[in-house]
């Protein structure tokens, strides 16, 4: 009987040059490896058994490798240069009525926006970077308990220091290369105010509630004679902007490393009027994003010497945004490119 | 971290406010509220009786028929002439004149509060004779495991004020479970390790209300130790780096038993569980100060030796959850001078465990590093309420009395003395013995100028002596459990937390008119969504991270790829290399959901790295990211993808150039284009390679285009534009078809034609109108229609024909074409 090895190479030879690659399945070489099967001793079948099957996958993929090949070579060439196709029509674009944009990226327009027109330049995201801009820039020593909150998503490849590089878990990862980069403005007398909002990762088991990929806008503005009134006061504008209505604000001390002190800021329900509705959970306020006075460390980090600029930054999710704009249930359709929900937008 | 309204009550000397708003406080001052337990509803029914009668039911061989004398407390219940309530019971311990609690038919059995279904009393008969609700056992009044018998209750048990144990008495309020217990999210006290102990939340609380606090004198002054002995015991700590202190002492000659009710009560107020009187001590102390301490027993210890030191790779140790762990180089572990017996500051042995045999015992009150317990936690995944409270980092100078206050209380609820010295191993990295950091000197003005206040330093200093932060002349010193008031700004956040952040006012930065920048990139993003979906395209957001066989389905090399070590699901294994893939990905699914024409496309970020290794990285040391716009159309062609770009980059003012693409894993090189602008290349538009449409499920028309956006940013400009002045003449018009070479491509014959018209005096504009190219045969025709206009004049009809007979024979010439 001919060795199992010989005939597969004989016959992924003959399918590199098949018109019809199929038909090697067909081969007697083959047929006699299967009837030869019936003759081995019992003890022997079943490994010959593997042997053979495991031949007849390798053909088949070779068969689909030639068979795809084939429809390549069988494609009709075209004059790429040419605006239409010979004997044909000029293609006209999609019906316009179906076009849209993500509901993600218009709210990230809406707000990009209205922190433009209040002095803010919007910076995006890295979706991976080191852990210097991820955490230790940000006041988490390496080791910080704060940093188990993250779940953050590790690469296998690391950084120069030999450190995993990680998928960011907060646009946050910006704020020593922003404030670097507007450093001289502050010095020349012009306040840092800028806001990132992009993509962050975080390590989550998908629920209608929980992505592992979502977005989230945060802002930074340093200059001197900043307080926490101040970040109060800014944060409630943008919110009252965006929503189109005055809204009450109230903030609950909160930790976090990189802003002392640090709040969680709530705002009153806008879609009830502080009434009680499904959005507020019937309590009349919404909790809304975390914010606070930039840590002094953090701001020597960035070279900005904290004796003389004081300053406040926010974060927030966009995503929970638009879900309560919308009435949204289930956060995984935005990344689902679902042109059923799409196209309600 | 619970906190019992009932204890914070003990430890303050004003009353409380009402729960909603000490509730509405502390979310606004101290940290979120996560639930407020009413304690009391579950024990609400409870009363203590009297057994006046117990006799055995016939016809059983364990239950008793019991009169019991209630006090006549409870309505609505079938009483005897003598006003006894009839109630049975099984357990062995119930005799007359015993006192133990009822809970009468209606009253919810404690340990059922918060099942789905709770079990609620009634009046039924067992047996034939009714049975007036239960005499409750510790396990169902929820007071622990034990469910050997009723719980008894003793009339000298120690009760919470002045309630006096009689029939009658209501147990709840007897014991302190009218009790109200708010669950403050442990994350707002990271920073804050004295919060996870009673007193420290009490102190918060006092000081957010206005009100000053002092903490009792036992943990305040400096201890004063009785040595004993009769009990050697030594400790070698051989790692003072990671373990600042480590004091010992030994206990000898103590009773354990079950502990006495009230601690009973207020370890299950405070959300523990009783075990035994040493153990519960030990929780107990840690639930009030915050500090874990742990109780050891001395003989079986064996060797009156502790070690202290890093675990070796190898070693194993049981712990008091029954589990054995391999133990890490970075574990600290305690050692009977040998071998592991705990794993120091998460969890105790087994074999060292104290048990109703224990006779002797050491204590252990010790500072642990946080960062090496969080390691070791992680590691095992044990997340004791030990690990809880040192990975916030407890202050070291709080073990020392911490410790007194645990001997007292252990000697008080199970005898005994100490029997040997006070060890206090330490090489405290404190400031003093009694400040952990150094005083801080702040201004007034520093802090006023943060919050926006304008407070007086009386006013200031009233704040922060409430919760103890003293001020001399010059600085603020911080008591020695305040491990978090470090710099300046700590005590800006401590002045305004205790004042209101609330109250601070809200006034808006100024700036000067000066326009924020709109970062280019933003923008032309902005634009191009609008362009595409005017164009009728999708725009849809995809994950950055794929499953490799998505890029293997592409044609990609997976080892180019960022790899994520840690993703949850074989999903989200790599970061993609490019977009396109992950829109084909979406394609069929579209199409299965009843969609046949559409176009999706995406402007994401990729990564990858090359053959070397190399990350590409930029001036912080981080990988490049390249930036992809990319579209796949579905049962559209080439020519169509190729309108929609044509579209595109004539909204944006620049001009695309398309030429045959020679070799690519997606794209079919026949039938796709290299698309440059201004000669640099800048990607792809085309349709698939077969292999790609099968490995995707795509329909057999199917094309898109992938280009990079970092390119196209760098071509576009604002100031850029195609427009020229209209001409006050009117134009004239001529179509034309030129039969060429079948093997001429548009381009070259374009080029021709505007090569041509870019010599006259007049502007020409070209517009294709048709290709037509026989089946056989070696020409095809190109038709196009010319348009005429002079800024100078308005052209005769002779003048067009002589410009078109001059085209005619240029275009022979050039081109070998011939006007039909």
């Amino acid at each position: 009987m001919a060795n199992t090895d010989t005939v597969q190479q004989e016959l992924l030879a003959r399918i590199h040059d098949s018109e019809q690659p199929h038909e090697v399945l067909r081969a007697p070489e083959l047929r006699a490896l299967a009837d030869g099967l019936k003759t081995l001793p019992p003890e022997q079948r079943a490994d010959a058994g593997r042997a053979l099957n495991q031949l007849k996958k390798s053909l088949q993929v070779a068969i689909e490798q030639r068979q795809a090949e084939l429809l390549d070579r069988d494609v009709t060439p075209i004059d790429v240069t040419a605006p239409f196709d010979v004997n044909s029509d000029r293609p006209s674009l999609l019906p316009t009525e179906n076009g849209t944009v993500h509901p993600i990226s218009r709210e990230i327009q809406v707000m990009s926006d209205i922190l433009q027109r209040m002095g803010f330049m919007v910076f995006e995201s890295r979706e991976i970077d080191d852990q210097y801009h991820m955490f230790e820039s940000l006041n988490f020593p390496a080791g910080h308990p704060a940093r188990d909150d993250f779940d953050t998503f590790m690469t296998v490849q690391t950084d120069k220091d030999g450190e995993p590089l990680i998928a960011p878990a907060h646009t946050s990862t910006m704020q020593n290369r922003i404030m670097r980069e507007l450093k001289p403005q502050l010095e020349a007398g012009q306040p840092i105010a800028a806001a990132s909002i992009d993509r962050v990762f975080r390590n989550e088991d998908l629920d209608p509630r929980h992505e592992h990929t979502f977005y989230q806008h945060e802002g930074i503005y340093v200059d001197k004679n900043i307080h926490a009134g101040m970040l109060v006061a800014t944060l409630k504008t943008f919110l009252e902007s965006y929503y189109q209505k005055s809204l009450d604000v109230r903030v609950n001390p909160f930790y976090f490393p990189f802003t002392e002190p640090s709040f969680e800021f709530s705002m009153s329900c806008p879609f009830c009027e502080g009434g009680g509705c499904a959005v507020c959970s019937q309590s009349g306020w919404i909790e809304i994003l975390g914010c606070g006075m930039i840590h002094p460390n953090v701001l020597k980090m960035a070279g900005i010497d904290p004796e003389v600029y004081t300053g406040f930054a926010w974060g927030g999710g966009v995503d929970r945004l638009v879900m309560m704009k919308h009435g949204i249930e289930d956060v995984r359709y935005f990344q689902s490119a679902k042109l059923d929900f799409l196209r309600q937008f | 971290m619970k906190v019992s309204l009932n204890t914070i009550k003990q430890y303050v000397d004003f009353d409380l406010p009402p729960v909603d708003e000490l509730v509405s406080r502390i979310n606004q001052q101290l940290g979120g509220v996560e639930e407020i337990i009413d304690l009391g509803a579950k024990y609400h029914d409870a009363v203590i009786v009297r057994i006046v009668t117990c006799a055995p039911l016939e016809g059983t061989d364990h239950l008793n028929v019991t009169k019991i004398d209630d006090g006549g407390v409870t309505k609505d219940v079938e009483r005897d002439e003598d006003g006894r309530v009839q109630v049975v019971c099984g357990a062995p311990n119930v005799r007359v004149g015993m006192l133990a609690v009822w809970l009468p038919p209606g009253a919810t059995v404690p340990s059922t509060a918060e099942d789905d279904e709770p079990f609620v009393l009634s009046a039924k008969p067992l047996r034939g004779v009714v049975s007036n609700g239960m005499l409750a056992s510790p396990r169902e009044l929820a007071l622990g495991d034990d469910h050997d018998g009723i719980l008894e209750v003793s009339p000298e048990e120690v009760t919470s004020g002045s309630v006096a144990i009689v029939p009658g008495a209501n147990f709840a309020q007897t014991f302190g479970l009218d009790d109200t217990i708010i669950d403050i999210e442990n994350k707002m006290f990271t920073h804050r390790p004295d919060c996870f102990g009673q007193l420290g939340v009490a102190r918060e609380i006092a000081g957010i209300l206005g009100q000053s606090f002092t903490t009792p004198s036992r943990y305040v002054d400096d201890p004063q130790f009785e040595n004993g002995d009769g009990l050697e015991l030594e400790v070698v700590n051989d790692i003072p780096d990671k373990v600042q202190r480590f004091m010992a002492v030994t206990v000898k000659d103590v009773t354990v038993k079950p502990s006495p009710l009230w601690l009973r009560c207020e370890l299950v107020r405070l959300g523990g569980k009783p075990i035994n009187n040493i153990v519960d001590v030990t929780n107990y102390v840690m639930l009030q100060t915050a500090q874990p301490v742990h109780a050891y027993d001395y003989d079986k210890v064996g060797t009156s030796r502790l070690g202290v030191r890093l675990a070796k790779k190898g070693e194993t140790v049981a712990l008091l959850n029954g589990k054995v762990e391999a133990l890490n180089d970075t574990d600290i572990v305690i050692t009977d001078g040998e071998k592991p017996i705990g794993l120091g500051g998460v969890m105790g042995g087994r074999e060292t465990e104290v048990s109703n045999q224990t006779k002797n015992i050491i204590l252990e009150c010790a500072h642990f590093d946080m960062y090496t317990i969080r390691r070791t936690s992680m590691h095992h995944g044990l997340f004791t309420d030990a690990v809880t409270r040192f990975t916030k980092g407890q202050s070291p100078l709080q073990n020392d009395r911490v410790l007194l206050e645990l001997m007292k209380s252990v000697m008080t609820v199970a005898g005994g003395e100490p029997s040997s010295k006070v060890i206090d191993e330490q090489s405290l990295q404190t400031f003093s013995e009694r400040t952990v950091h150094a005083p801080l000197s702040v201004s007034d003005n520093f802090i006023n100028q943060r919050l926006g206040l304008r407070l007086t330093d009386k006013e200031i200093a009233t704040l922060l002596s409430n919760v103890e932060i003293t001020h001399d002349d010059l600085n603020y010193i911080a008591p020695y459990w305040r491990t978090d008031i470090e710099i300046a700004e700590d005590i800006v956040e401590e002045v305004g937390r205790l004042y209101g952040f609330d109250k601070l006012p809200q006034d808006l930065p100024r700036r000067t008119v000066i326009p924020a920048i709109v970062k280019p990139e933003r923008a032309l993003k902005d634009k191009l969504r609008a362009i595409l979906s005017r164009a009728g395209a999708n725009e849809v957001l995809t994950y950055s991270f794929v499953h490799r066989n998505l890029l293997e389905k592409a044609g990609q090399d997976p080892r180019h790829a960022f790899q994520l070590s840690n993703a949850l699901s074989p999903d989200l294994h790599y970061y993609r290399m490019t977009v396109l893939p992950s829109l084909l990905d979406k394609v069929h699914m579209n199409v299965r959901a009843g969609y046949e024409h559409f176009a999706l496309f995406e402007i994401g970020k990729t990564h990858s790295f090359d053959e070397d290794g190399d990350n590409f990285v930029d001036e912080d040391g981080v990988p490049l990211e390249g930036q992809l716009l990319s579209l796949a159309l579905a049962n559209g062609d080439f020519y169509q993808a190729k309108a929609i770009t044509h579209f595109m980059a004539s909204s944006l003012g620049i001009e695309f150039t398309y030429e045959p693409l020679n070799e690519h894993v997606l794209f079919e090189p026949k039938r796709s284009a290299l698309v440059r602008v201004d000669g640099e290349p800048i990607g792809v538009v085309g349709e698939f390679r077969v292999s790609a449409r099968r490995a995707f499920k795509l329909p057999d028309v199917s094309a898109g285009f992938e280009f990079n956006f970092d390119t196209l940013l760098a071509m576009v400009s604002d100031t850029q534009s195609s427009y020229t002045p209209l001409s006050k003449f009117p134009s004239a018009e001529r179509d034309v078809t030129l039969q060429v070479d079948r093997g001429l491509s548009y381009a070259e014959t374009e080029k021709a034609i505007t090569d041509h018209v870019a010599k006259l005096d007049v502007k020409v504009t070209l517009m294709p109108l048709g290709i037509y190219q026989p089946e056989q045969g070696s020409t095809k025709n190109m038709t196009f229609r010319l348009q005429f206009t002079s800024a100078k004049k308005t052209l005769s009809g002779d003048e067009v024909t002589a410009i078109m007979n001059d085209f005619a024979s240029d275009m022979n010439t050039k081109l070998k074409a011939t006007i039909i």
